[in-house]
């Protein structure tokens, strides 16, 4: 897996799926229109997904993510070219969902009251190593192991069945 | 559970493939798996077993606009081509219901679907989860899944309920207990006096909320009671399956609850949650009394009582709606005049399904408006921009709707 490197977009704690992606768009199923609608019910972030750069990187509190199974949540950031999500917790089917699509999320406690939106950030998934290159700030987070790893290495899920499948 | 499944010891933390005795879609979520499947499968695929998947049709039910109905069209699409065996199409009600009902989900069963809510199965011991399209899909293909085995903690209410005190307050206090995300990958055991004389829709109300703190499951061992409705309903013998004597909890908590009193959680999260004499007062523009978590007829029968007691009419500035979980539960609510007495008091109730918790259909909330709902989620914005939700039980729920603003229904007795 990669080291990412990218421009961090702060968020606090509880972001749920609704925030993320409103229940009111689930019944697209085009994941580039469904990018167009990320974050779009935090206050103050309505227009997300005009601000954001590919490679940016969505820093948030604890749980993340909670709330609905809707795939949208994880696909809405990912085809809007953010490289990942770090936060001080994510909720188990979000990060789930997250794997599954070969998105990295990373769980780093402390982390969002040490970054400010605009801060440049590294991140190195097979160490959980993350350093704010605007503060010289060093974090570690809980890296991605086991059957996890091994999927996200593979692209996601279903390309990690279908290695088993040709092989 | 998952020992018994794969023949053979597992252990916390560790990665199993779990084959699915059941995979369930809906109109939400289930056609993003089928256009999925499609790709993946080039548009040749079958899916591993058509008798092992079930589509429930509860999200925007009878749809909506043109983009649900096309959907949905999806949905029955698929279903006719690959010989799905479940099909309950926009009659039926909320899923997870209905399935419980048809008899299709037994203690033991391991069961996926496209709905977050899913693990309120764990009411009758069901391992039950909610899941993206993506673990459908290779759920699909496969006929088997990867899982994490969760750790457990023991949650243990003892004591008695004193009236109107509901399971619903019981849900709330464990919800403020563990906060959204203090049972997060865990697995919950319930279990003690209060838990062993709630009824199966108690058990169920209690199990949904487990998703509310980040819980993967919240097992309920059934009774004699609940284990006869679950053999009825499969025609099949049941077997409950005891936690292991030595099982070892990541954490016990124990709590005496006789004196607990109404709760509410307040905006914008689940764990929010305060007593309900310390919002007295706050105007309230609709009530709702539905969803996956008080959508079964106890939960309508506990208004009703209550409303005979009380024997007054809505408040008329208060838009109370009613949603009975499943075509059944509405076909009982009409049979003993308990609907009847709902509208004929103001109420509105409607077809069976998700209702208000999908946005877009039923009861959307205008810029500033106060909804109190027996559902499961008061995030921001989700029932529509600048509203405020209150979550509640069905008695605080029917008191409120009576004056008009929320109140502890002990008030009014």
């Amino acid at each position: 897996m990669a080291v990412l490197r990218g421009r961090a977009w702060v968020f606090g704690d509880n972001i749920d799926t609704d925030l993320i992606y409103h229940g009111k768009y689930l019944p697209l199923t085009d994941p580039s229109e469904m990018a167009k609608h990320a974050m779009e019910y935090v206050p103050g972030m309505e227009d997300f997904s005009k601000r954001v750069k590919p490679g940016d990187i969505v820093v948030a509190g604890r749980n993340f993510g909670s709330g609905s199974s809707r795939e949208h949540a994880v696909l809405c950031l990912k085809y809007l070219g953010i490289s990942g999500v770090i936060a001080e917790s994510i909720s188990r089917i979000y990060y789930r969902n997250a794997i599954n699509n070969g998105f990295l999320v990373l769980e780093c406690p402390g982390i969002s009251k040490k970054v400010k939106t605009g801060d440049e950030i590294e991140v190195e998934p097979e160490t959980g190593r993350i350093r704010n290159l605007s503060t010289g700030e060093e974090f570690q987070a809980n890296p991605i192991s086991g059957l996890e790893k091994e999927i996200m290495e593979k692209g996601g899920l279903i390309e990690y069945i279908q290695s088993l499948i040709e092989r | 559970m998952a020992s018994n499944k794969l023949g053979r010891e597992v252990k916390a933390g560790e990665r199993v493939w779990l084959p699915l005795d059941l995979i369930v879609i809906r109109d939400f979520a289930g056609p993003n798996a089928i256009l999925q499947f499609e790709e993946v499968t080039g548009g040749k695929g079958k899916v591993f077993d058509p008798e092992r998947i079930a589509i429930t049709f509860d999200y925007q039910v009878p749809a909506k606009d043109e983009k649900v109905a096309n959907n949905q069209k999806i949905c029955r699409d698929f279903a006719e081509r690959q010989g799905i065996k479940y099909f309950f199409d926009v009659n039926a009600g909320i899923g997870q219901h209905v399935l419980l009902e048809k008899g299709l989900i037994t203690p033991g069963s391991v069961v996926i679907g496209t709905d977050s809510h899913m693990n309120l199965l764990g009411a009758v011991e069901s391992f039950s989860t909610g899941v993206g399209n993506t673990d459908i899909v290779a759920g699909f293909i496969l006929g088997k899944l990867w899982f994490r085995i969760p750790q457990s903690v023991k949650v243990v209410f003892n004591g008695r309920l004193e009236y109107p005190v509901t399971s619903k307050d019981v849900t709330l206090f464990f919800v403020s207990e563990f906060g959204g995300d203090g049972a997060n990958y865990l697995s919950i055991e319930f279990s003690g006096e209060v838990i062993d004389s709630f009824s199966l829709a108690d058990r169920i109300t209690l199990a949904s909320m487990v998703t509310e703190t980040g819980g993967k499951i919240g097992f309920i061992v059934p009774n004699e009671e609940i284990k006869t409705f679950l053999e009825e309903r499969s025609r099949s013998k049941v077997e409950v399956i005891d936690p292991d004597s030595d099982a070892n909890y990541l954490e016990v908590r124990e709590y005496d609850i006789s004196d607990l009193e109404p709760l509410v959680s307040c905006p914008h999260v689940p764990e929010n949650v305060k007593k309900v004499r310390e919002l007295k007062g706050v105007k309230v523009d609709e009530v709702f009394i539905g969803s996956c978590t008080n959508g079964r007829y106890e939960d309508f029968k506990l208004a009703y009582d209550y409303l005979l007691k009380v024997g007054k009419e809505f408040n008329p500035k208060v838009k109370v709606i009613f949603t009975p979980a499943t075509k059944e539960v509405t076909l009982r609510l009409l049979e003993e005049g308990i609907a009847k007495a709902f509208v004929e008091a103001g109420g509105v109730l409607t077809n069976p399904g998700c209702s208000l918790c999908t946005i877009g259909h039923h009861g959307i909330l205008a810029k500033g408006e106060v909804l109190l709902s027996t559902s499961n989620r008061n995030f921001q914005g989700k029932l529509g921009k600048g509203s405020y939700v209150y979550l509640c039980s069905p008695l605080t729920a029917i008191a409120s709707a009576i004056t008009g603003e929320i109140t502890d229904p002990r008030d009014l007795l």
